[in-house]
């Protein structure tokens, strides 16, 4: 009995630790929003920030983009040709690619790439009390350091989809034209046949949300960490960890919203 | 190796991007682009199954359009077709819905028609229409005519097995096999007439049965009341015989009025004044024979039932909407809420009604006078809710609309662009007598169908700090829409 | 100048601040003493409203700051100047980019102007030629001077110390020691220094309070202090093992 209540009341703090911590980031969103459009704006840190979330962040996301086509178009080349359907396997790759894939796979690379980093370099800031220089010299944090890692992950994350849904159907196109030998006229036909401009545009509203999440998540883990070079450490692990559970979770509602 | 400005980088992989997305935008909308323009028709069919929305238009193999909607209407699918504009189609044409391959989409081919007198224009219907070939039916038939080979291949075995009467039993093979298909041909072709023919006779006889088995009470029924009748009706005479002899004999009023000449006199003219009148009122004099003679009556009766339709009309435009919007004041770091019913008879035309909770609350002032001073305190009922009750009148993409608003009066301006989707508003009220009036700017963005964002600046003259940069949200639904979602909930597909 | 009254703060059950009362006087130097780990530095953190205290007042130049919004703190905050424990510059900026940051978030000043003030306020911690060096290429000693630069680029009031020679070699002790000497008097501020260094905290203090178990047991001038039989202060002083202070 005593063991079931304990596990009871565990379960609760578990569950309130969450919903106060969903509020905290609910409440530094807000900030963020009333700082945003405050002047003066440091249009070189938005750039600095826009810089590592998206230039630095193409390669990665090419690379997965390429090789997430390339499986798609091989994976469903198998599957139609069951019903002597493979020209479709072009419009599935891009379907797929740009209602899908490309905004969550993008996110996560970008998650594991800048979030961590935004969480760690915050984290460092904090324990190393420059966030506490920045109070003392009467500059907000928020407008310093989060407005423009958050602006970067809202402007950055979806023109990195772009890319990612681009070069992964240059990826299907390249295995299923090149390899599996589909024609290549009817391989694209199908891909305007069957993608609309709403899956695109929807999917890069997607990207936005993600990057809105995953640089409020990596900024809030960052922002809140305590306890030295390990809780530098603890903050990145949670940030990635739960930027990524967020982007997967919101993407359901958000597809069942749009789509 | 020259390196780049983190500004240069960024602005170089936007361009790229950008092109990118532009490049994609052109290649998918291509289609869709320019069928916009084009003209709807409307088509029945029995079984719309599978077809989807955006399916293809087909002429001759050749896309012409795309399936805009789907509905049910009288048990039938009423499926509208966009059709690309420089396509005309001629009054005969038949639509039908075919699918690409065993497993393919659905899609609607049309055959336009043979050349006739003019072509179908915008919003007309497509009355021809074939049956689609589904793979269920097919199997059906198949099935039954696999029945029947069996049955005849077994009696044809068992005709078979004896030898002497091989060649005979062939030529009365061949003669059956004629016979048959005549017969099957006869049966086949008329199958329909046959069947209605069973049909009526079946219905005849079953009609007489039934005339005959409940007759047979009620003739007996009639018989009994004719013979009581019969009686009666001698006593009747009986009665008036008496009657007659009385008005003879002059009794009673009315023996007074046959027998009095003036009486008769007087009856006559009656009759002859009322026939005087009904003349009139043929000719249409008067006000009851212009009423019944006059064109103009009709055409009045015939206004009247008009603006009775117009009436049922109107209430088909008559809407409803339930919203509920909160904004979140950052100078003051509260929030506001807002639940309004609009109600909107005509198109162009609206009353919103709603409450208002403000976490300011409402100010009473009130003047208390004591030894001679006046003093005025002011009381903020912070639990108090605020109303809204506003009128308001579209005139194209700009709304005036006044009235009550929280509470004070006051008037609003709203200008609506990019298809109603942004909504610029400014709003004046509060014009106490002794503080500015409070006004307020803001925009509001329709982010998906039923969810808006919004943002501005609240109460910007103020005097009391009570300026604000505001932001927030707002949930707008149709109360059809509310029902809907009520019922349903959303499933990605 | 600095008044704090009755503060009490307390991280869940563990009391650091207990009733705490301390008058910092205008112009002088203060330097606050106490244990390891003894809440010297969350003391020095209420002081600029970076905590705030469950309990009490803290007056600057009669202004009570633990009820203050952030904006009117912000306004407060300008008065100040703060070197912090580790100098705190921000890796990710050089090192005129730094000093230069006040600078750029609270004056007009043209870009020629912060160059000059930033040469000048380096120049008076001894620095030259360091200006486009990042934080992590610096000696811990150079990096609290970069810290101070920064602190007093907006020339304050009031600049705050937080263990300034801590980890320091003894002869980079006595040059930061100096430095801190030379600009009270030659800006004329006040000073509140944080130290557990019984060598320094002669050197550098006109007045020197002890923190002990929550409260400011002595306050006074160096000679007072050095004269005190407060068993607490001759064993802190004296640096011995024997003594009401536990060795836990």
């Amino acid at each position: 009995m005593n063991r079931f209540s304990g596990a009871l009341d565990r379960l609760g703090r578990a569950v309130l630790a969450a919903v106060e911590e969903m509020g905290k980031i609910i409440l530094l969103f807000v900030s963020v929003l009333a700082w945003m459009f405050r002047p003066p704006f440091k249009l070189r840190n938005i750039f600095k920030q826009m810089e590592f979330v998206g230039v630095k962040s193409i390669f990665v996301v090419v690379l997965t983009g390429t090789f997430t086509g390339m499986v798609m178009a091989l994976q469903g080349y198998h599957g139609f040709r069951m019903f002597s359907a493979e020209s479709l396997v072009g419009g599935t790759v891009a379907l797929g690619m740009t209602r899908e894939l490309g905004p969550v796979l993008t996110s996560l690379m970008v998650t594991a790439r800048a979030g961590s980093a935004m969480a760690a370099e915050l984290g460092t800031m904090r324990v190393t009390e420059q966030i506490d220089a920045l109070y003392v010299m009467a500059a907000n944090p928020v407008k310093h350091l989060i407005v423009p890692r958050v602006i970067a992950g809202v402007l950055m994350v979806p023109l990195l989809t772009v890319v990612s849904d681009f070069t992964g159907i240059l990826g299907g196109y390249f295995v299923g034209v090149h390899i599996l030998g589909i024609n290549s006229g009817i391989f694209i036909k199908n891909i305007t046949r069957l993608v609309e401009l709403n899956d695109i545009y929807n999917g890069l509203v997607k990207a936005a949300c993600f990057g809105l999440i995953l640089s409020l998540i990596g900024c809030y883990k960052g922002f809140n960490t305590y306890g030295g070079a390990e809780g530098v450490g603890r903050a990145t692990t949670e940030a990635v960890v739960l930027a990524s559970i967020s982007i997967l979770i919101s993407d359901y509602f958000l597809t069942a919203i749009m789509f | 190796m020259f390196s780049l400005s983190s500004e240069a980088k960024v602005g170089l992989f936007v361009l790229v991007g950008l092109i990118i997305l532009g490049y994609m935008s052109v290649q998918v909308g291509k289609q869709t682009l320019g069928l916009k323009k084009g003209y709807t028709l409307e088509v029945f069919f029995d079984n719309a199954a599978g077809l989807d929305r955006d399916a293809s238009v087909q002429i001759a193999g050749v896309e012409v359009g795309r399936v805009e909607s789907i509905q049910l209407q009288a048990g039938k699918a009423l499926v509208r077709l966009r059709i690309t504009p420089g396509v005309k189609l001629e009054h005969d044409a038949i639509a039908a819905i075919k699918t690409h391959g065993i497993l393919g989409e659905k899609y609607v081919e049309l055959h336009p028609g043979t050349r006739g007198a003019a072509f179908l224009g915008p919003g007309e219907q497509i009355f021809r229409t074939e049956r689609q070939t589904d793979i269920d039916r097919m199997l059906n038939q198949l099935s039954l005519i696999a029945d029947d080979v069996r049955g005849v291949t077994s009696s044809l075995n068992r005709v078979l097995a004896g030898q002497a009467g091989e060649e005979a039993i062939t030529s009365i093979l061949t003669n059956t096999k004629d016979l048959t298909r005549n017969l099957n041909h006869v049966i086949v072709s008329n199958e329909a007439a046959l069947h209605a023919a069973l049909e009526n006779t079946r219905q005849l006889t079953g009609n007489l049965n039934r005339v005959v088995t409940q007759n047979d009470e009620k003739v007996g029924q009639v018989m009994d009341t004719l013979k009581s009748a019969s009686v009666e009706m001698e006593k009747t005479f009986a009665t008036l015989k008496e009657i007659t002899g009385g008005i003879n004999r002059g009794e009673g009023t009315l023996g007074q009025l046959v027998k009095d000449k003036g009486a008769a006199e007087k009856l006559n003219q009656t009759l002859a004044s009322l026939q005087e009148v009904t003349q009139k009122i043929n000719e249409g004099r008067g006000s009851i024979g212009k009423l019944v003679n006059d064109d103009e009556t009709v055409r009045n009766l015939n206004e009247g039932l008009t603006g009775l339709n117009r009436y049922v009309n109107k209430a088909e435009q008559f809407r409803t909407f339930l919203s509920y919007r909160g904004e979140y004041l950052f100078d003051k770091s509260n929030a506001k809420s807002y639940l309004d019913l609009r109600i909107q008879p005509k198109e162009d035309k609206f009353y919103i009604v709603g409450v208002v909770s403000d976490p300011k609350g409402r100010r009473t002032t009130k003047d208390v006078t004591s030894l001679g001073v006046t003093t005025r305190t002011e009381e903020w009922d912070r639990d108090g809710l605020l109303f809204n009750a506003q009128i308001g009148k579209r005139y194209k993409d700009l709304v005036l609309r006044g009235g009550l608003l929280e509470s004070t009066g006051g008037i609003g301006i709203d200008y609506l662009t990019l298809n109603d989707k942004l909504k610029l508003s400014f709003e004046a009220f509060g014009f106490g007598n002794d503080r500015r009036a409070h006004l307020k700017a803001g925009a509001e963005y329709r982010l998906f169908r039923h969810l808006y964002l919004s943002a501005g600046w609240d109460d910007f003259v103020s005097d009391q700090d009570n300026r604000s940069i505001y932001g927030g949200f707002a949930i707008r639904f149709e109360d059809d829409d509310l029902k809907y979602m009520l019922t349903t909930t959303p499933i990605p597909k | 100048m600095i008044k704090l009254v009755d503060l009490h703060k307390s991280f869940g059950r563990q009391k650091v601040l207990d009733g705490l009362d301390l008058e910092i006087e205008k112009g002088k130097t203060t330097v606050i003493i106490g244990r390891s780990g003894g809440g010297k530095s969350v003391l020095l953190k209420h002081m600029i409203g970076l905590l705030r205290p469950e309990q009490g007042q803290i007056l600057i130049d009669g202004t009570d700051i633990t009820k203050l919004k952030d904006r009117a703190l912000n306004e407060i905050r300008k008065k100040f100047g703060m070197l912090f424990q580790e100098a705190a510059l921000f890796d990710s900026m050089t090192v005129a980019e730094n000093v230069a940051f006040p600078l750029r978030e609270h004056t007009t000043m043209k870009e020629k102007e912060i160059r000059e003030t930033v040469a000048d306020r380096l120049r008076s911690v001894g620095l030259t030629g360091v200006e486009e060096k990042m934080p992590s290429e610096l000696s811990g000693g150079m990096r609290k001077r970069v810290g101070l630069a920064r602190a007093i680029a907006l020339r304050p009031q009031i600049v705050l110390f937080d263990e300034p020679t801590t980890g320091l070699d003894p002869v980079m002790t006595e040059a930061i020691n100096r430095l801190i000497i030379d600009t009270q008097k030659n800006l004329n501020i006040t000073c509140v220094v944080i130290s557990h260094d019984v060598r320094s905290i002669f050197e550098i203090g006109h007045r020197i309070a002890m923190l002990y178990e929550g409260k400011i047991i002595e306050n006074g001038t160096p000679e007072e202090l050095k004269a005190s039989r407060n068993p607490v202060i001759v064993q802190f002083l004296a640096g011995s093992i024997e003594g009401p202070i536990r060795i836990m």
